[in-house]
């Protein structure tokens, strides 16, 4: 029923930028996936990320809740997880509870380039 | 309650894990997109359920895969109306106060979202907990909306 393309991330980086592609959907069963990917870069000193989210679906709170444990220590570190190319329908869920007041959601990678070239430190105005 | 003029559909899962709750969308959007509903709203339901069942395996079962969860979807004239039964112990979700999420923001606080969700997409919300009679939790979740029978 629809249910074959769970979920897949695909990971890109361009110089100091690592772009995550998401596909599928994101829920309770699948964002462990995307947390562990998430902690490897940081972990890694990676952290200027970009989170590509044009063939994402679906997201739940507990998709919204990867993006909220790491933020902090990201931008403490001097970077930022920027989201990029969203679908209305999942925009919708970040826009529900005020996600784009904290997080920086941009309409497509080449916009978060920019943005981290223009200012290394965040990549924020 | 059954009404004549309304349509009603059932879903047991297989198990209390999270790689049921793609099904629990799936059964939430199918049986309502052929009623007439616009897709933004299925979609906002089927994700208030998903909330509420996710949940359930967390914090009722403590991620315990062998429990029960029942939903049923009611397509009323003037609303969809979900029940989702469970076997644990009871908790009422409207007990948990409504999230400041300026607050949330600026203290960068992470998970409890799940019930401001189901908070902000549904209409009403009642929770009935298990007793002698009834030996399932019930939490009710109601949204108006006008439906094709």
């Amino acid at each position: 029923m629809g249910n074959d393309l769970k979920f897949a991330i695909e990971c890109r980086t361009k110089g100091d930028i690592n772009c995550i592609e998401l596909s599928g959907y994101l829920d309770a069963h699948t964002a462990p996936q995307l947390e562990d990917e998430i902690h490897d870069l940081v972990k890694s000193g990676k952290n200027k990320i970009i989170v590509n989210f044009n063939n994402l679906d679906y997201i739940s709170s507990a998709g919204l809740g990867v993006f909220m444990a790491f933020i902090e220590d990201v931008r403490f570190s001097g970077g930022d997880i920027k989201l990029s190319s969203m679908r209305p329908k999942v925009f919708s869920v970040f826009d529900l509870l005020g996600f784009p007041v904290l997080f920086d959601i941009v309409q497509n990678d080449e916009a978060a380039i920019e943005k981290f070239n223009l200012n290394p430190i965040n990549g924020n105005e | 309650m059954n009404r004549k003029d309304s349509t009603y559909y059932k879903f047991r899962c297989g198990s209390s894990e999270y790689s049921e709750l793609a099904k629990i969308r799936d059964f939430i959007s199918e049986n309502a997109l052929g009623h007439g509903i616009g897709e933004e709203i299925v979609s906002k339901v089927a994700l208030a359920v998903d909330e509420a069942c996710a949940n359930l395996i967390r914090h009722a079962y403590k991620l315990d895969k062998s429990h029960e969860i029942c939903i049923s979807l009611q397509i009323n004239p003037d609303n969809l109306e979900i029940d989702i039964l469970d076997d644990g112990q009871p908790f009422n979700p409207l007990e948990v106060p409504t999230q400041n999420m300026k607050d949330y923001f600026d203290r960068y606080q992470k998970g409890g979202l799940g019930i401001h969700i189901i908070k902000k997409i549904m209409d009403e919300i009642v929770y009935i907990p298990s007793d002698t009679d009834h030996p399932q939790n019930i939490l009710k979740l109601i949204k108006q909306v006008k439906c094709n029978c």
